[in-house]
């Protein structure tokens, strides 16, 4: 999808670190790169100030999350070396005017949306990231299971007995052979999240946790994972129904004018 | 009826409309974004050959109404929302007045549902006693996202909420659908949250809550609350409309419910006229669990299981017998085809 983005870059430019960043992006409630799920229109740079078009699914995207990816996108891009101004628009959003404002200049959702509630965006951005990171355990129990673990061993497993190699998961216990198998990205996303929890990352923490970092018994593995599963499933399948209503907004915007009149399509999911 | 190796499946649809978002009546730019973000929904999921020109989707009217739902639609019944969206329509986009336009000249075909908004506090309880009085209310849609007056939003924990649940439940109304889904201006909390489905179904017990959308954003959240409390229930409209285009997230989502509140207490939904009975009952029937599915979660969505959610389900929350009310359809105007 990344390829898609029209990018409008000075001459011999270096877009690496701009694309980077962006696709440190998540949109938080999917837990999903905005840049791997086609939110990013368009990305232009004239000398010092990025400008960069979301598009989200739909006008009535939450105003919450659509301020959060917006302010996220600036944030990052102001890390890019030489952008010292990032002007984020949101399309055709029902907010788009009031977000752009704030996040263009910096200032909180609280202010831009005073009486829209007491929460703090932070509170709403822990409670995704927490799922975020049961989706991804999920994921990785998956793999382990299919590289032959059983409960008991998944249970014991420490963080210093879990390596990748290439794009593959080895797993090394004392007096055992290593095990090789499942997607090392998989164990990368879990571990990375786990640390933005700020969940203990040592070698002798065990692998498998709870959200309070407690070790999971293989007497509970079961029902953890079943759980986690469920919120996992969850999370993909909104992000597809995103795509999916995403999808049609390319579709006219690649066409002629007029009304969506085509139907549903098969994009892949 | 559906007809399927010589059995009738009788359909209670759970979830449709009777809207009007005719540009006249849009009152402001919400009004319009309203319906497009509806027909976004309905564009990109539906099957191509079921896809309306977006004017008739503005106002469809009561004979394309009757002919996609009881005609061609396979439906016997179904259940009137009311949704009234007074700051974004002039005349509300589907008041129960407007609904009971159809239910009066239809009166077994559908199911009326009524709703309050507890920020009418004191006041708006008589004009609720009045609704039920005057209306043949046997249900109630509530809608927590709407705006009112600066207000975006309100809980079914809030202590007028309860207010009106008691008097709901006085005026012996028993099922309450609530929306939770895809919703309007979320505050900085999260507007999606179903949290306070628990709070209202623990403290009415005599109370059956019907959660539209199977809280589809939150669907987790919503699969550990029916599973604990006897009274929630899935509505499924919207998870439906996946079987066409992503039958592998619909099968997904099936596994998990039934994994976490069985074949009981999942009701059809078609949430027309954003999704169209015909061609979601042609797929759902047609729709098998894949095996990976069925082993790994221990679920079937079997014949049997289908039936339940079809309308046995629903038939049983409404007190509806079904043999006696397939004999009172066959007499009606509809099916003998005037």
């Amino acid at each position: 999808m990344r390829d898609n983005v029209p990018c409008e870059f000075p001459a011999g430019y270096d877009d690496t670190a701009i694309l980077e960043r962006l696709a440190q992006v998540l949109d938080p409630e999917l837990d999903e790169s905005i840049l791997d799920l086609g939110f990013v229109r368009s990305v232009q740079l004239r000398p010092g100030h990025a400008s960069v078009v979301v598009q989200l699914p739909t006008s009535w995207c939450a105003v919450n999350f659509a301020y959060m990816m917006a302010d996220d996108v600036r944030r990052a891009l102001l890390t890019v070396e030489g952008v010292r101004q990032v002007t984020v628009s949101l399309g055709d959003h029902c907010a788009a005017a009031e977000i752009e404002a704030a996040v263009n200049d910096g200032r909180p959702f609280a202010e831009a949306f005073p009486g829209e509630g007491a929460g703090s965006l932070a509170a709403l951005r822990l409670t995704f990231q927490r799922k975020g990171f049961l989706g991804r355990q999920e994921r990785l129990l998956r793999e382990l299971r299919e590289a032959g673990c059983s409960p008991a061993v998944i249970c014991a497993l420490r963080l210093g007995e879990v390596s990748v190699r290439d794009d593959t998961i080895v797993i090394r216990q004392p007096g055992c052979a290593p095990v090789e198998g499942g997607s090392a990205e998989v164990l990368q996303r879990y571990l990375e999240r786990r640390a933005e929890l700020a969940l203990d990352c040592s070698p002798a923490a065990a692998l498998i946790v709870d959200l309070q970092g407690e070790q999971v018994s293989a007497e509970l593995l079961l029902a953890h994972y079943e759980a986690a599963r469920t919120v996992r499933v969850a999370m993909e399948a909104n992000g597809s129904f995103c795509r999916a209503l995403l999808s049609l907004q390319r579709l006219d915007a690649a066409g002629p004018s007029g009304n969506t009149n085509t139907g549903g399509r098969d994009v892949p999911s | 009826m559906y007809h399927h190796d010589g059995h009738d499946l009788f359909v209670i649809d759970g979830h449709m409309h009777f809207w009007d978002a005719n540009p006249e009546n849009w009152k402001n730019k919400y009004g319009e974004s309203w319906i497009k973000c509806f027909y976004a929904y309905h564009s990109s999921l539906s099957p191509a050959d079921a896809v309306w020109p977006f004017d008739k989707f503005c106002r469809y009217g009561e004979e394309a109404l009757v002919d996609d739902l009881f005609r061609i639609g396979y439906v016997d019944m179904s259940i009137l929302n009311s949704t009234y969206l007074y700051e974004f329509y002039k005349n509300g986009f589907n008041s129960h007045a407007q609904n009971n336009v159809v239910k009066a000249k239809y009166p077994d075909r559908f199911l009326l549902c009524g709703s309050f908004d507890p920020r009418e506090e004191e006041s708006g309880l008589d004009a609720f006693r009045r609704m039920v009085a005057e209306y043949p209310v046997s249900g109630l849609k509530l809608y927590t996202a709407e705006w009112r007056n600066g207000s975006r939003g309100w809980r079914l924990n809030d202590p007028w909420t309860y207010k009106y649940l008691t008097l709901a439940q006085e005026l012996g109304i028993k099922n309450i659908h609530v929306h939770k889904g895809p919703t309007v201006y979320p505050l900085s909390a999260d507007a999606f949250d179903v949290h306070d489905v628990d709070y209202a179904a623990t403290d009415f017990p005599e109370l059956n809550f019907i959660v539209e959308h199977v809280g589809l954003p939150r669907l987790d959240d919503f699969c550990w609350i029916a599973a604990q409390e006897s009274n929630v229930y899935a509505g499924l409209s919207v998870a439906m409309a996946f079987v066409h285009l992503r039958p592998r997230y619909f099968g997904e989502i099936m596994a998990n419910l039934l994994f976490w509140l069985g074949p009981d207490k999942l009701l059809f939904g078609s949430d027309y006229a954003i999704w169209s009975p015909k061609w979601l009952i042609e797929k759902f029937m047609a729709f098998e669990l894949p095996e990976d599915l069925k082993q790994e979660y221990h679920v079937d969505l079997t014949f049997k299981t289908k039936r339940k959610i079809l309308g046995e389900n629903t038939a049983r929350l409404y007190g509806i017998d079904i043999a006696a009310q397939k004999a009172k359809l066959s007499q009606d105007g509809i099916s003998v085809g005037h």
